[in-house]
């Protein structure tokens, strides 16, 4: 229609019925579908025809989310809904914000007119209720959590309706060549490293602090990698396996991996400018280290970081029968050095250079830290 | 009364025919060879050999040729790269989470292998919203970034990086790692600083034809609409919390009287408002001369996320600061949503790169080229004495420039405060007193009765069409008005007091 005429249209109809005290249902219906197609409005997201978008935004077109009163729908438009959650059993993960360009009577306008079009049955939406709602609902944007609490779905709907847990198929299975990723890791700092090795080791470096953490090999690499990269980057990536080799900090006690997912905490546990137990002492030397960066050495990563006037390389492979890792480092310039590791039940220790002491600490000479080696296996794979 | 009018200018904003105009075209260019099917751009220029370069949320980053029209992967592994430079054909900068990175290729075998750290002094929360935006090089070799603040959507992670600062935790959009909320400086001696605060969601900077530098941010806590900045030097520009970092400001930030917050601030050169012109505003590219997109060189482009659109800045310096008009100038279809990383290929035509991350947008990568021949759109907007100049790209109709009824022209202003976004305020209409018209027809200088500093002035330009004929493509034109010509008036505090209920949670 001709946008002129349509605004005249519309400037002599809704002058008539601002004049009427009851409006009447279609008045109603009409108004609501001019401003849920408006600039800014609903539609940029839920489409004219209802139906969302696939994978991504959810339908509003025979949504059960709309069902058992406006209470919910009330309370999403004027808060927004940020998290997980299955409309009629399909999953999505992206955020709604709040709705903030109309006032208590448009919105109940544009809800009215949602519970009845694309087939939708429910009830007209009164101002009342959209005014009482942004009076008395707090104002964190909804999780779908506090939001279902709040607002929870009947038996008949909650199969198919509701928040989850997102789980991702493993889209790695047998590991032919290195795999990295700078990702989100539990128990590491947020500049960590998941690296998948040939022969299907996996270990999560942690650039925040210039450590490995931990290295696990049964149940595949890490999930959810595809939820990570194409959502706002927030999971926290996660994985089956138990670790072999878990290195042992001073500010961590044995937080389970789940406790170190954790993304909602109020302050950290610690944060790194904490952390004084970097594993590599360096004779004479108090600092920490920084991260320089890394090198890819036929695809493994060589990594290297900084200690006082001292670079450190730590290139981690595998050993030829692919039964373990192999940590290779090199300081240079060399100097005496004490490399703490984790002695554990779960895997053998094996350093080429210096002596190995029960408590895992590794003494090397200057000349030994020039070059030198250590392999962890896990215990059961090698007896 | 009142909601009345309001019920219809939501309703004429929706009929507000701006339109991409015949001149230019859009073209898609085919997805990147990802294995993780998700074809966001997050990152997108060129090599000096001409090569296409993207980063996508994976973390890969492919080359594509433009003559052979292939793809090439040449790294992986990154962790959200949401900006690149390149350096040389074989070495690129690129800003991931936790750093900013020089990602070389040096054995030549076409594949990065060097991945070096050329700054990680700033923190990490883990917060998701804690995005590393764009890098962008001045002439001296200093490098700027952009560091989101983190989202009350989620909390801070279990080992955080940098110290902890409780301080900037408490509020919607919080700064408890070094820096959040910060443009950074990587100076040429390798010293990284905070270069200015009170940034929320600065997706996006870049710098003019002069070396001024320009960021994005978008609507939310403490911003009223979405804003265009002129970055300087230790200025603060709104959103509170990154404050917790500012040597010399002492106590919370978000319990800091509004009053004390509203006269440190630094205005916005431009406001995008907010649901009509952008939502979500992102980067900032200057027409280069090398550019071929028409008459526009030295103006500035800025994408928008949440609608198919492409928005033209034309900036002056009024009173010693830079202001000016934004209108938009790539709009609707085939222009996809999400428009988040542009640049200029080496033949003048702009590659604009799409992404999304759950929030409105889109996916993919379009070419927009000019067929040379002139648009018709308003080329530039000045402040007068007593009004606008408007230029045109050509010659216009006369009787409907000289019409009153052809310049609805309204004002208002965003309220500076902590809640979620602003209404606006004080909207009202503006008279026209007069309407001159220059000899060629190109320069209509609109008189207002009124001229009011420190309100946003926007039209849309009724009808009108040029001498031929040809319809205006972009009506809708916004100036920002902060300084008038002579005698502006002290800068006032437009503020709202958040009522106690609507105050950011605090435990
Ligand atoms: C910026 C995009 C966007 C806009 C605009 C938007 N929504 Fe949503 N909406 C979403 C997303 C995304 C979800 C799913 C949120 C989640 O997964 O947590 C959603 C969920 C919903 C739901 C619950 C799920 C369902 O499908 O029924 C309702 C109801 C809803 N929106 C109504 C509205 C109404 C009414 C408006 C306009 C007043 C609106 N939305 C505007 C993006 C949007």
């Amino acid at each position: 229609m001709n946008p002129h005429l349509s605004f005249f249209l519309f400037l002599l109809l809704s002058g008539v019925c601002s004049s009427l005290s009851a409006e009447s249902r279609d008045e109603i219906l009409r108004k609501g579908k001019e401003l849920y197609n408006g600039a800014g409005s609903c539609v940029a997201c839920h489409m004219a025809d209802g139906k969302g978008q696939k994978g991504n935004i959810p339908p509003l077109a025979g949504s059960d989310w709309l069902k058992e009163g406006s209470d919910r729908s009330i309370a999403i438009s004027l808060r927004g809904l940020a998290g997980p959650i299955q409309v009629n059993g399909k999953k999505y993960y992206a955020a709604m914000p709040p709705q903030l360009l109309f006032d208590d009577e448009k919105l109940a306008y544009i809800l009215s007119y949602v519970n009845n079009a694309w087939g939708n049955q429910e009830d007209l939406v009164s101002k009342e209720e959209v005014a009482k709602a942004r009076r008395e609902l707090s104002q964190d944007v909804f999780t779908p959590q506090t939001l279902l609490k709040k607002f929870p779905f009947d038996k008949k709907y909650s199969k198919k309706n509701g928040t989850f847990t997102p789980t991702f198929d493993d889209t790695l299975t047998e590991i032919t060549r290195p795999v990295i990723y700078r990702t989100f890791m539990p128990g590491a700092s947020p500049a960590a490293f998941a690296v998948a090795l040939p022969g299907n080791h996996y270990f999560c470096w942690d650039a925040g602090e210039c450590r490995l953490r931990y290295v696990w090999t049964k149940g595949g690499f890490i999930k959810s990698n595809q939820a990570h990269w194409s959502s706002n980057g927030k999971p926290v990536a996660e994985f089956n396996g138990t670790p072999y080799y878990r290195a042992r900090t001073t500010l961590l006690e044995d937080e389970s991996f789940d406790e170190l997912s954790k993304t909602n905490m109020q302050k950290p546990i610690y944060d790194t400018s904490q952390a004084d137990d970097f594993p590599i002492r360096l004779k004479g030397l108090k600092e920490t280290p920084s991260f320089l960066g890394y090198q890819l050495v036929e695809g493994y990563p060589k990594f290297r970081y900084s200690l006082g006037e001292h670079t450190i390389t730590e290139l981690i492979g595998m050993n030829d029968k692919k039964t373990g890792i192999v940590r290779t480092f090199t300081i240079s310039p060399p100097t005496e050095a004490v490399l703490q590791l984790t002695p554990s039940a779960f895997a053998s220790i094996n350093c080429d250079q210096g002596k190995s002491k029960p408590d895992g600490k590794l003494l090397l000479s200057a000349k030994d830290s020039s070059h030198f080696s250590v392999l962890i296996t896990p215990v059961e794979e090698t007896n | 009364m009142k909601s009345f009018f309001t019920f219809i200018f939501i309703f004429w904003t929706t009929s507000m025919p701006g339109a991409t105009a015949p001149q230019y075209s859009v073209t898609n260019i085919p997805a990147p060879p990802t294995k993780y099917k998700n074809f966001q751009i997050d990152g997108l220029t060129f090599l000096p050999n001409g090569k296409l370069v993207v980063c996508l949320p994976s973390g890969e980053i492919f080359f594509r040729d433009l003559k052979t029209e292939s793809w090439e992967l040449f790294a992986e592994g990154l962790h959200n790269p949401l900006g690149v430079i390149a350096l040389s054909n074989s070495e690129l900068i690129v800003t991931q989470r936790p750093e900013l990175t020089r990602v070389r290729d040096t054995d030549g075998d076409g594949k990065a292998d060097d991945f070096a750290v050329i700054t990680d002094h700033f923190g990490m929360s883990g917060n998701y919203h804690e995005f590393n935006f764009t890098p962008v090089r001045d002439k001296q070799g200093n490098y700027f970034f952009a560091l989101g603040t983190g989202s009350r959507g989620d909390g801070v992670r279990t080992i955080t990086r940098g110290t902890f600062n409780e301080r900037g935790r408490p509020g919607r959009m919080h700064s408890s790692a070094p820096y959040r909320g910060c443009i950074m400086k990587l100076t040429t001696e390798g010293k990284t600083i905070p270069w200015s605060y009170g940034h929320r969601t600065p997706n996006g900077l870049g710098f003019d034809l002069n070396g001024n530098l320009f960021v994005t941010d978008n609507q939310g806590d403490w911003v009223g609409s979405s804003k265009l900045f002129h970055v300087q030097k230790d200025h603060f520009y709104g959103h509170a919390a990154s404050l917790a970092w500012k040597e010399g400001f002492e106590g919370t930030p978000v319990d800091t009287p509004v009053e004390k917050l509203a006269k440190m601030r630094s205005r916005a050169c431009v406001v995008f408002p907010h649901g009509t012109m952008a939502n979500s505003p992102t980067k900032v590219l200057a027409i280069t001369p090398r550019a071929k997109m028409g008459p526009f060189t030295g103006q500035l482009l800025v994408g928008e996320m949440n609608r198919p659109r492409i928005m033209r800045v034309m900036l002056e310096k009024v009173g010693g600061e830079l202001q000016g008009a934004c209108v938009p100038f790539f709009d609707g279809s085939p222009l996809g949503r999400g428009c988040n990383r542009m640049d200029w290929a080496p033949d003048g035509s702009l590659f604009v790169g799409q992404t999304k991350h759950t929030w409105a947008g889109g996916e993919g990568i379009q070419q927009i080229s000019w067929n040379g021949k002139t648009p018709f759109e308003i080329q530039n907007m000045e402040l007068q004495e007593k009004g606008f100049k408007f230029t045109f790209t050509k010659p216009v109709n006369r009787e409907i420039g000289a019409k009153k009824e052809t310049w609805p022209f309204s004002r208002y202003f965003y309220e500076y405060r902590e809640a979620y976004g602003s209404p606006r305020s004080d909207e009202t209409k503006v008279e026209i007193s007069a309407i001159h018209i220059s000899k060629d027809a190109k320069t209509i200088e609109v008189e207002l009765a009124e001229l009011k500093a420190w309100h946003i002035h926007e039209v849309t330009v009724q009808n009108l069409t040029s001498s031929s004929g040809d319809k205006l493509s972009n009506n809708y034109i916004v100036y920002t008005l902060n300084r008038l010509l002579k005698n502006t008036p002290p800068e006032p505090l437009q503020i709202k007091v958040a009522s106690k209920d609507s105050k950011g949670k605090k435990s």
